[in-house]
């Protein structure tokens, strides 16, 4: 599991990479906009130019066919004979934009036209209450165009007014109806299905809709919305006879839609109109749309690129820092471990230390106390005022610490030959009950002395022993010296000897005083004191069972105690048996 | 009755009547005659007494016979504990003192001597085998009078012991 620290460095780590996707993200959607922008632009600025063609196109296309009528008009000097019947039917068929061509004259009333099914012939202004135009271009003497209504032919159109004089004396007036039908099918190829052509003039009224949403003669500030200021506004620059680009937001059925619009002014004599071509934001991004999937590309795969490459990273990183983590903890117990073994090799040197000195102190005491006993009764004899009894008495004292001194020496050098590896064993096929009788008369005196029964029990046909006969003597008269030592009055001690496989096992046991568990172990330490108190009283400085361990071991045995404090011990050594 | 209650009796019988025999007095307090021959040798005994506590027989029997020549009453202990008894008991006029004993050692032993108003005024000569100057003004401070490392010169021994008891009498 992870641990406190990992989860830490891995929330930063996630934050870090969130952040580097989301910035990437961030810049992708800035690019997307500024893109958008741009191509937005680009594409208005086209739809502009085709606005403007489209309309200096119509423009011109009025402007010229209304000539044709002036020019008409000017060309007789008068009213020709035949009322311009055959003009007529010539522009007529060029210009192919007027649904009739009539003549009113001065009285107002059409006396020709054409096409003659067209034209209302006898039809009088006056009576009919319809003098404003035909009067103003009499007055004025300029072309007229009224604005674009349904006519009483039936058909949504504006009348062209153009005056006719002779000779400064007006005699009528040539009167063309132009339909819008025919203006746009001069222009049917300029759009696909999704941008729409309109016209409006300058008070706002729909000329044309390409779109067919708003019907013709309808004022288009009645279909706007007061809120919807975007559109206002182009209406309001299409109104003052203005060029340019807009857009706004239309409702539609599916919601709402982004309209880019391009609107430009078309003069014809007194008519402002204004053509607007209107396309859906969507064209746009149609245009974009390839751009937008190649970025979005670009920003996934450096989005995957980094996920992968951050999990790599952070991979390598938990793995690193595993690895240091293990090594630390390796380390560290192996560290403990070394700490721990000096630690323990410093308590035994302490231990061993503490063992040296307290042996020096006590090779130092049982040295210097013989000296003293032996040194005072010197000087004491010197000064010779002794009686013999006591003089005797001080030299038999003097004899016996000689002995203990000597006694002590010899330990002392047996346990640093033992120590040194330097002691040499004659290693014989020795005879057990031999060497333990032996042993035993060494003995007798001391255990007689002190009242304690030695017994012996051993099979007769027990076979011989590999030892060194002196050093297993010596280690008998150790043991027996120890038990005997150990053992009050009226007690006994007891030596066995049985046969078991490839050794001899001898047990030496005593009814004495035992040993307590926690010495066990020890006993066989060198220089070990269970307690100076029995050592005190049963003599010697603590070698007699550390000898005897290392002669028996040098003979290639072993020895080993079981003890019950208050019951007695029991020393049982094994050793090798001689081949037969 | 231990000897520290019969001593006064029988000091009490002796002041009334001095020409009283032993015999009569046994017979008085109704103990064993031997018993009182043997007090009133005691307190008939007048030589400085010396008790030597240490734990080696032959160290301190060798020592005990040159200083009875010497006119001493000298008394043994062999062990710390018999050693603070006898001091109670016997009242010696100074004490030799071994160090390294079993059970109760020799600072101890001085300790509890010199904490005792019974037993503070007898003089203590520290008499051991450690020859280390730590040990000697260890025993020192534990209130011993004197220090002599074993093994000592007899003649030396005597001289110490000898100025110490008039360092006590003065």
């Amino acid at each position: 599991m992870l641990n406190k620290k990992n989860r830490w460095s891995l929330v930063v780590f996630a934050v870090i990479v969130l952040l580097l996707v989301g910035s990437i993200f961030f810049f992708w959607m800035r690019a997307n906009d500024e893109v958008r922008s741009i191509v937005e632009e680009q594409y208005q600025t086209q739809q502009l130019i085709l606005t403007q063609y489209v309309s200096y196109s119509i423009g011109e296309l009025l402007n010229e066919r209304v000539l044709l009528l002036e020019v008409v008009a000017q060309k007789q000097q008068g009213v020709p004979d035949d009322l311009f019947r055959s003009e007529f039917e010539t522009v007529y068929e060029v210009a192919d934009i007027y649904y009739v061509l009539e003549f009113i004259d001065a009285n107002g009333t059409v006396v020709s036209g054409y096409p003659v099914e067209n034209v209302p012939l006898g039809f009088n202004l006056y009576s009919n209450n319809m003098t404003w135009a035909f009067e103003h271009v009499r007055d004025t003497g300029e072309v007229y165009i009224s604005e674009p209504v349904n006519t009483m032919e039936g058909i949504f159109g504006a009348y062209v007014w153009v005056p006719v004089f002779e000779n400064r004396q007006f005699r009528g007036s040539i009167l063309g109806i132009v339909s819008d039908e025919n203006i746009i099918t001069q222009f049917e190829t300029t759009s696909d299905s999704s941008n729409y052509v309109y016209i409006v003039d300058d008070k706002g009224m729909i000329l044309y809709d390409q779109s067919g949403t708003y019907e013709k003669g309808t004022n288009y500030l009645d279909h706007i919305d007061q809120n919807d200021t975007d559109r206002l506004h182009v209406l309001e620059a299409q109104m003052g006879g203005m060029m340019g680009n807009g857009k706004y937001w239309q409702e539609t059925t599916d919601g709402s839609e982004y309209v880019l619009v391009s609107y430009s002014p078309i003069n014809w004599y007194n008519q402002r109109w204004s053509v607007g071509l209107t396309s859906p934001g969507d064209a746009v991004d149609d245009i974009i749309l390839s751009v937008y999937v190649k970025l979005f590309t670009v920003a996934a795969v450096s989005v995957l690129f980094i996920l992968f490459v951050s999990s790599q990273v952070y991979i390598i990183l938990l793995n690193w820092n595993k690895t240091l983590e293990r090594e630390v903890e390796k380390k560290t117990s192996e560290l403990q471990e070394s700490n721990e073994s000096l630690t323990a090799a410093n308590i035994k040197l302490k231990e061993l230390d503490g063992l040296k000195n307290e042996f020096l102190s006590m090779v130092s005491h049982e040295l210097k106390t013989p000296l003293t006993a032996m040194k005072t009764s010197s000087e004491f004899l010197l000064e010779d005022r002794c009686e013999p009894a006591v003089r005797n008495q001080l030299l038999a004292l003097i004899v016996r610490n000689v002995d203990r001194q000597a006694r002590l020496v010899d330990d002392l050098l047996d346990i640093s030959r033992i120590e040194s590896n330097r002691i040499k064993f004659n290693m014989e096929p020795v005879s057990l009950p031999e060497a333990l009788d032996h042993s035993i008369e060494n003995i007798r005196r001391l255990s007689e002395s002190k009242g304690v029964v030695l017994r012996v029990d051993m099979p007769q046909s027990l076979p011989a022993v590999i030892a060194d006969r002196d050093k297993l003597i010596q280690v008998f008269v150790n043991l027996l010296n120890n038990a005997v030592k150990f053992t009050q009055r009226g007690g006994a001690v007891t030596v066995l000897a049985q046969d078991s496989g490839d050794n001899i096992e001898v047990v030496v046991s005593d009814t004495g005083i035992g040993i307590d568990p926690s010495h066990v172990g020890h006993i066989f330490d060198k220089f070990y004191q269970i307690d100076s108190t029995s050592t005190r009283t049963a003599g010697g400085c603590g070698l007699g069972l550390a000898i005897t361990k290392g002669l028996v071991e040098g003979m290639g045995g072993s020895i080993r105690v079981e003890s019950k404090p208050g019951v007695g011990s029991k020393f049982i050594l094994t050793l090798k048996k001689a081949q037969s | 009755m231990n000897t520290e209650n019969i001593d006064p009796k029988i000091l009490a019988l002796m002041e009334q009547n001095p020409h009283m025999t032993d015999k009569e007095i046994a017979m008085s307090l109704g103990l064993d005659e031997s018993l009182i021959s043997q007090r009133i040798a005691f307190l008939s005994d007048t030589r400085e007494k010396i008790l030597i506590v240490d734990e080696e027989i032959d160290a301190s029997t060798a020592l005990k016979l040159a200083l009875e020549t010497e006119g001493y009453n000298v008394i043994e202990a062999l062990d710390g504990y018999e050693g603070l008894m006898k001091a109670k008991s016997e009242n010696p006029d100074i004490i030799l003192l071994d160090i390294m004993m079993p059970g109760m050692d020799g600072f101890e032993v001085c300790q509890l001597l010199k904490a005792d108003p019974a037993s503070r005024h007898i003089p203590i000569i520290m008499l051991t085998a450690k020859g280390e100057v730590d040990d000697k003004v260890e025993g020192l401070e534990m209130g011993a009078d004197d220090y002599i490392t074993k093994p000592f010169n007899l003649k030396e021994l005597k001289a110490r012991i000898r100025i110490v008891l008039r360092r006590g009498t003065v």
